[in-house]
């Protein structure tokens, strides 16, 4: 029961969040719950795999130590669906790219993180930009 | 159409006449191969516009394009997930970079202030003091439980169903589409969240018993002309819209106005909830298909990520000495 009640207050403040009609604080989940705002971290590395998968894209990297040795992170981004409507293809961050990650480390204290900002070592942005420039909506009236 | 909402819709059509968008009253839907009205394709359903009217907009059911302009500037800078507030759980909270988000930049095409069309001042009626009274008390069983196990977490978390799947179906943070396919005795409304199939019988056959609930409802669907209208009962207490309870009637309204245009209307009956009725409506969108595949059980290392950053918030608060964690 207890379970059920839960699962109602999920939806009931998903509701309230509606709403308010503020700047949403979840995603497909709550990232607070999973990522430690007192943990921020800078990552510099290579990718190793991209996980193109529904609720959430993880890119794999390798992060070189100072002491040579190299640690394996992975690190959470949004849905897939949106990227893939803008033209963002496989091709577009694929393995042996090297990429900055700004996020936080997840409070398990394990090897992953949220990429709030991902950018390209030389510069270029990546996934950095307005939102929906490709949406319906958007298209030029008639 | 009952007349109050005809009067509403005669005003939005004006308005949007007067803005210099095409009128829609001359173009007669088209039809499917066994003479439905042809709703088919995919739709979408996303907007900037919010369910009810904002305070600084009161008596203002429509936008001027000046205002709507300001409005969509205004908004699309509040939502931005680019900006950053380092260290703080509202950094952690915008999750990542604005470039994954699709919540869209435009106010709905019939330039309405809210989606809410009805009561007039575009607000959620009064919440009943039962409802009140079975919300705090909803809250407070769960209250300290949140994270005790998959079972406590969010159905979209569990990837169950998306909050804003519906019915009634609301635009959302990204991914707003839909899919609508008609065949003989049916249509189904294929959401890409969490990919649910909504099958609506048109067979005039009666809902279930009361005691078979559904997550997504029981829906019996009719013509009213060229509307399709649905009417979904037999709804479970693991879902609610905006307060709503198992016990909510919903009937949505699907009327093709354009080419492009489906302008979607529902309105919520729930006695136990709200003081009276209401109703919003949506203009949906033609969209590029297909539908992209949301398999997401695959996918979904976010539970394990949430439930195991629990059990080290546990370990960090239990005394010294003891052993914490595990439920």
């Amino acid at each position: 029961m207890r379970t059920m009640l839960t699962s109602v207050i999920a939806s009931v403040i998903a509701g309230a969040g509606l709403l308010l009609s503020a700047v949403p604080a979840w995603a497909h989940h709550a990232f607070t719950a999973e990522f430690d705002a007192k943990k921020p971290l800078k990552l510099r590395g290579t990718i190793t795999r991209v996980e193109w998968i529904n609720p959430h894209s993880w890119i794999h990297m390798d992060v070189k130590n100072p002491d040579g040795t190299v640690t394996s992170w992975m690190v959470e981004g949004g849905s897939p669906n949106a990227l893939l409507r803008r033209g963002v293809a496989k091709e577009t961050l694929k393995a042996g790219m090297e990429v900055l990650v700004d996020g936080y480390q997840s409070k398990d204290g394990s090897n992953r993180a949220n990429g709030r900002d991902i950018t390209f070592t030389d510069g270029r942005k990546l996934f950095v930009g307005s939102s929906g420039t490709e949406a319906p909506d958007e298209r030029p009236e008639k | 159409m009952p007349g109050r909402r005809r009067v509403l819709w005669v005003a939005a059509s004006l308005a949007v006449s007067v803005l210099g968008q095409a009128p829609t009253k001359a173009w007669t839907p088209p039809k499917t191969p066994d003479g439905q009205p042809d709703l088919s394709g995919y739709w979408t359903n996303i907007t900037l516009t919010p369910l009810q009217r904002p305070a600084n907009l009161a008596n203002k059911p429509f936008f001027t394009p000046a205002e709507a302009a300001a409005y969509e500037k205004e908004t699309v800078e509040r939502n931005n997930a680019d900006r950053r507030d380092p260290g703080t759980d509202a950094d952690v909270g915008k999750a990542y970079n604005d470039f994954w988000w699709d919540r869209g930049t435009k106010v709905v095409s019939t330039q309405r202030t809210s989606l809410i069309i009805d009561p007039p001042d575009g607000k959620i009626p009064a919440i009943t003091q039962e409802a009140t009274q079975r919300i705090a008390e909803t809250r407070a069983a769960a209250r300290g439980h949140a994270f005790d196990g998959p079972e406590n977490r969010g159905l979209s978390e569990r990837c169950l169903l998306w909050a804003t799947a519906g019915p009634p179906m609301m635009p959302s943070f990204y991914n707003n589409n839909y899919q609508i396919v008609q065949g003989p005795g049916y249509v189904i409304v294929v959401v890409e969240m969490i990919h649910d199939a909504r099958i609506i019988p048109l067979n005039g056959s009666p809902h279930l018993p009361k005691d078979v609930r559904l997550w997504m409802g029981d829906p019996r669907g009719h013509w009213e002309g060229d509307t399709l209208v649905v009417e979904t009962t037999n709804f479970t207490d693991k879902t609610a819209f905006q307060g709503s309870s198992k016990d909510m009637r919903l009937v949505e309204r699907f009327t093709r106005t354009a080419p492009d245009t489906i302008l979607y209307q529902f309105t919520v009956n729930d006695p136990a909830t709200f003081a009276k009725p209401w109703t919003a409506e949506i203009p949906m969108h033609q969209a590029a298909g297909p539908l992209i595949e949301y398999a997401c059980h695959e996918g979904n290392y976010a539970m394990t990520g949430i439930l195991s950053g629990a059990r080290a918030d546990d370990r960090k608060a239990a005394p010294e000495g003891s052993k914490a964690g595990g439920k």
